[in-house]
């Protein structure tokens, strides 16, 4: 057992010191700070924008209608001129316009006639930067439609807020929201089935490079194949542990200091109550504690077939390609899965792919979000963890009986078969 | 009593027995030579004696008591032929986790890689990364690697492959040093004149049997073939050499090699001579080298055989 703690002890410091393990741990957070700083960024930089002369031949669009839009928002500008157009066409440059735009006399209230109106700019702006001058035009608009219908601001108010939307409630469930479950679903599906790619190959070529560099042969001279075989799963479960407990807890720094600075910012603070809705509308707790269950089992049960792979191939990455396909085609299977699964996370597909232990921890961790006990029941949740308990223990069995001949087996390439007659014998 | 006793070992892999009733015994302090083409059957034999195979059937004492892998292997040092480290670890790093799986402290463990390294030049080394040594310093770490628990069987399989002279010899004397202290030495080879050199005992094993088992000495005597290298001072006529007392293997200006008949031995041949007036300056007996014994006993045998199963 000391043995196996050494070899634990080594796969795991070996790892986290790789530089590649402390890029890749710190560049999730990265993304997430990119995405709070960078959206807010975006939002301010674009605020910056447009300065647009307007001259109006229709009578509609008065001075004071104008400058009450541009105190409203100041993220873009209008500026009511009294010029001829072909004037402003040579000039607004020099008059520090961006650009220019002429409402034709014969505009038509009630049709809107003649639409698409051409906006001059001395650069290209597309639909989405000339959208803020769009809407300011349009609220003047509304404002003259409004009173040749003879609105009054109460009627305004009622046509604009009362309007139909719906809120799916689980009946089983108290809050239940499930656009936030979806996306935490497919998230945690996602991230499941790249932790068990990565870290199951990480095994399968820790293996491999053991028995190609031939020290497997001076190391199982010393320790048990098993425990050679275990020391390394276990050694890389703790490595992909780690990783995902440091991304919880940077999140959870990043989410703290960004709350507690964003006071000033809009765009900050509308992301960090995103994040306030998951806290409040799911079971963090309950989901972090699966997926730490379904992450490590989902590896155990996996990493054991690679192990098992990378100890029967000789060299070459093709060998290994056509030797690990059939393992890596049941990931990708269960990622395909998830898809349906979460568009009924109570059907067939999502209650079965749950039960079945090569396919349980994604399935199982993209439904979890969704509620339990309400989405999936107690009895299914603890029926897929035991299948995926009995699953790992079996596939580890299994491997350990290939593991154990093909370590030191070198020559020729094992088929399937051939693997299936060393995992017999005795 | 032998420090290692192996009885009627057989080890069969789906195609075929790779070792076949293999008995031996190996005495404390020893330098024993094991030896065979490829094939024979040694690799097998000896993942047995170092616990990573289970024999199917026969039995393996190590110093009087059945062995008992899981806690004998502290008594075991084994440097397979293929030669294998971690590329990316540290050198001082690999050795100190090599020893620990073999049962030493850490801090034990340090102070003997120390010492170690010291002794074989190698001090500097420790903060290296093995894929920055030659092939040779490799060798030279995995030696250390291998003796550093001071086990009291140490296996060395082709442990001179790859090393220039002076390192295979700075192996050479550490590893006699080794037996000096009482430590038993199995070599397996299928370089005979080392073996001839560094073994007290050989075992010439193929097609997975032992065929040979005795001292070197013993062994070449069991084969000699009677062959006489006879020098003159004075010149060798045709008409010195038709006698029934032997027959001429090769003839030369001033000597002969000659085969004694069976039923004659040295002094007839030297009478007849000195009969002859013929002046003898040297006469020895040729014994068969190790590699002219193998050669013959081996010849004929296919000698690469697959393991495949």
């Amino acid at each position: 057992m000391n043995k196996t703690f050494l070899i634990i002890q080594r796969e795991y410091l070996t790892r986290v010191r790789k530089r590649s393990f402390i890029i890749s741990t710190l560049l999730l957070p990265i993304l997430y700070l990119g995405l709070i700083f960078g959206t807010s960024y975006i939002a301010e930089k674009s605020s910056t924008s447009l300065n647009i002369a307007i001259v109006d031949s229709s009578g509609y669009f008065d001075r004071g209608a104008i400058e009450r839009e541009n105190q409203r928002d100041s993220s873009s500008r209008l500026t009511y001129v009294e010029m001829h157009p072909d004037s402003l066409k040579n000039n607004f440059s020099q008059l520090g316009y961006d650009g220019f735009l002429v409402i034709p006399a014969d505009i038509n209230w009630e049709t809107g006639e003649p639409g698409g109106l051409p906006i001059y700019t001395s650069r290209t702006f597309g639909f989405e930067g000339v959208a803020p001058i769009k809407s300011k035009l349009n609220n003047i608009w509304s404002a003259v439609k409004n009173e040749k219908l003879g609105i009054d601001d109460n009627k305004r108010k009622i046509l604009q807020t009362s309007q139909i939307n719906l809120s799916p409630r689980d009946t089983n469930e108290s809050v239940s929201n499930s656009g936030i479950a979806t996306t935490i679903g497919y998230i945690s599906g996602f991230l499941m089935y790249m932790m068990i790619l990565i870290y199951g190959s990480q095994v399968m070529l820790g293996v491999m490079e053991e028995k190609t560099n031939r020290i497997a042969e001076v190391i199982v001279s010393s320790v048990k194949p098993f425990q050679l075989m275990l020391g390394k799963i276990v050694g890389i479960a703790m490595v992909a542990l780690t990783q995902f407990i440091l991304w919880i807890l940077f999140m959870f720094v990043i989410y703290n200091v960004t709350k507690s600075t964003s006071a000033g910012s809009d765009s900050i603070s509308s992301i960090i109550g995103g994040v306030q809705d998951v806290f409040t509308s799911v079971n963090v707790p309950l989901i972090l504690f699966c997926f730490i269950f379904y992450m490590l089992g989902g590896f155990f049960f996996y990493s054991s077939l690679y192990a098992a792979i990378g100890s029967s191939v000789n060299e070459g990455v093709q060998e290994v390609q056509s030797l690990s396909f059939p393992v890596t085609m049941l990931v990708i299977l269960s990622l395909a899965m998830m898809s349906a699964a979460m568009k009924d996370p109570t059907g067939p597909v999502a209650v079965w792919g749950s039960f079945i232990p090569f396919s349980s921890p994604i399935i199982m961790m993209a439904r979890i979000p969704f509620g339990v006990p309400g989405t999936v029941p107690w009895w299914q949740l603890g029926l897929s963890m035991a299948s995926l308990i009995a699953g790992f223990l079996f596939t580890t069995w299994f491997a350990a009986k290939i593991y154990r001949t093909g370590i030191l087996m070198y020559g020729k390439k094992p088929s399937w078969k051939e693997m299936m007659k060393w995992a017999m014998r005795k | 009593m032998p420090l290692l006793e192996l009885k009627h070992l057989q080890k069969s892999f789906a195609t075929q027995k790779a070792v076949n009733d293999i008995s031996l015994q190996i005495e404390e302090g020893q330098i024993f030579g094991l030896l065979g083409p490829n094939g024979a059957g040694k690799t097998t034999l000896i993942r047995m004696i170092t616990g990573i195979f289970y024999p199917d059937s026969g039995e393996i004492f190590l110093d009087g008591k059945k062995f008992d892998p899981v806690n004998d292997i502290g008594k075991i040092g084994y440097m397979p032929e293929e030669r294998g480290l971690y590329k990316k670890m540290k050198i001082g790093e690999q050795a100190l986790y090599l020893a620990q799986l073999k049962g030493l402290k850490k801090m034990d463990a340090t102070r003997k890689i120390k010492t170690w390294f010291e002794r074989l030049d190698m001090e500097s080394w420790w903060n290296k990364k093995v894929e920055d040594l030659s092939k040779g310093m490799s060798q030279k770490l995995q030696f250390v690697t291998t003796i550093l628990h001071e086990p009291r069987l140490i296996i060395l399989d082709e442990p001179f492959s790859g090393l220039d002279p002076v390192n295979a010899n700075l192996i050479k004397d550490e590893i006699y040093n080794l037996a000096q202290k009482g430590s038993t030495v199995i070599f397996s080879t299928h370089r005979m004149e080392q073996v001839e050199e560094i073994c007290d005992h050989i075992a010439l094993v193929n097609k997975g049997q032992k065929i040979l088992d005795g001292t070197v000495k013993q062994v070449r005597h069991d084969f000699k073939e009677h062959l006489y290298r006879v020098e003159f001072e004075n010149e060798l006529m045709a008409e010195h050499l038709a006698i029934h007392l032997f027959e001429v293997v090769k003839k030369g200006n001033q000597e002969v090699t000659i085969k004694l008949d069976p039923g004659y031995t040295n002094n007839d041949v030297l009478q007849y001579f000195i009969h002859k007036d013929l002046k003898i300056s040297a006469f020895n007996e040729i014994l068969p080298s190790l590699n002219d014994i193998f050669i013959k006993l081996v010849e004929g045998t296919p000698t690469a055989r697959q393991f495949t199963s």
